[in-house]
């Protein structure tokens, strides 16, 4: 193998590494949803998209996470009142984030899923009102390559 | 030589058309046959009288029309000429005509009217698989196409 050859393979194996340990960014942020009160600016540009979807008026941010995942990696994202997201990034398939996402309510899975996300798109979950009382929650998953 | 051979020859003798030895032969028997010398100096005699008739008819002849003329016919052929040039060049322009024609043609007709076509939706996701202990709804937002996963916590009425 020649020098030149060398070198080209040796450069695309360490872009290929790195291109690949980047993986994938996600974003999680937990929203509380109230009948009335204020709304959090940050949310202006999905407030109408949350209306048509859970018909609650006011939207809250709770909590707020950006990770940066490594793919077929299991990253977990604390949501509040006791829940936890399991997310695995499985790869990039037609401009779209292949993911399995599951949601536990502390020990028990609430829901399970494999889904194609299009690339910087959003995938909401909503935690209805249980019996101790808690408010309701949206959950935004965010993904970007 | 006879002088039948001679009468023969005589208009080509007059001429000087014939070959020297014929010519010398006719000569010698002209110049001891009267019959022969006689019949030669009048055929000369006509043959100068018709060369000074022509002569004259020519000096006379009024030739200003013949050149403008001559000039006009040879300007005639000289734009026939030319036609027949450019016909000979006909299937080049003819091609020519056609890719202008087309490329003109392809420039002004107008595209197709198309059908609007939808905007790709941002947040499109396909749910290829779903497991839940507890109820469950999907919900699609219709102009982004953001999806909603419902489920009811534990416990819920």
């Amino acid at each position: 193998m020649s020098p030149r050859l060398a070198t080209a393979v040796a450069v695309c194996m360490v872009v290929g590494v790195a291109a690949a340990a980047h993986g994938l960014e996600v974003q999680i942020t937990t929203v509380r949803v109230v009948d009335h009160g204020h709304s959090d600016a940050q949310l202006d540009a999905l407030r109408p998209r949350l209306r048509r979807l859970v018909g609650y008026r006011s939207f809250q941010v709770v909590r707020e996470e950006r990770r940066q995942c490594a793919w077929q990696t299991a990253e977990a994202f604390k949501i509040p009142g006791g829940r936890v997201l399991h997310v695995v990034p499985k790869g990039m398939r037609e401009q779209a984030v292949a993911m399995q996402v599951k949601l536990l309510d502390r020990r028990r899975p609430l829901v399970d899923t494999d889904f194609r996300l299009q690339n910087r798109g959003v995938l909401l979950f909503a935690v209805d009102r249980d019996v101790r009382g808690a408010q309701p929650l949206i959950i935004m998953l965010r993904a970007e390559e | 030589m006879t002088c039948a051979d001679v009468a023969d020859l005589l208009d080509r003798f007059v001429d000087a058309e014939l070959p020297a030895p014929m010519l010398l032969a006719v000569a010698r028997h002209a110049g001891g046959c009267p019959a022969c010398d006689t019949a030669a100096r009048e055929l000369t005699g006509v043959r100068d009288l018709v060369g000074g008739t022509v002569q004259d008819d020519a000096e006379r002849l009024d030739l200003s029309r013949v050149w403008p003329a001559v000039a006009r016919a040879a300007d005639r052929t000289d734009a026939r000429r030319a036609w027949v040039r450019r016909m000979r060049l006909a299937p080049v322009w003819g091609v020519g005509l056609a890719a202008a024609s087309a490329l003109f043609w392809l420039r002004t007709t107008p595209e197709p009217v198309r059908v609007a076509e939808r905007p790709p939706r941002r947040n499109q996701a396909v749910i290829e698989r779903i497991d839940s202990a507890s109820p469950l709804e999907l919900r699609r937002e219709r102009k982004d196409g953001t999806v909603l996963i419902m489920v009811s916590a534990p416990g819920q009425p």
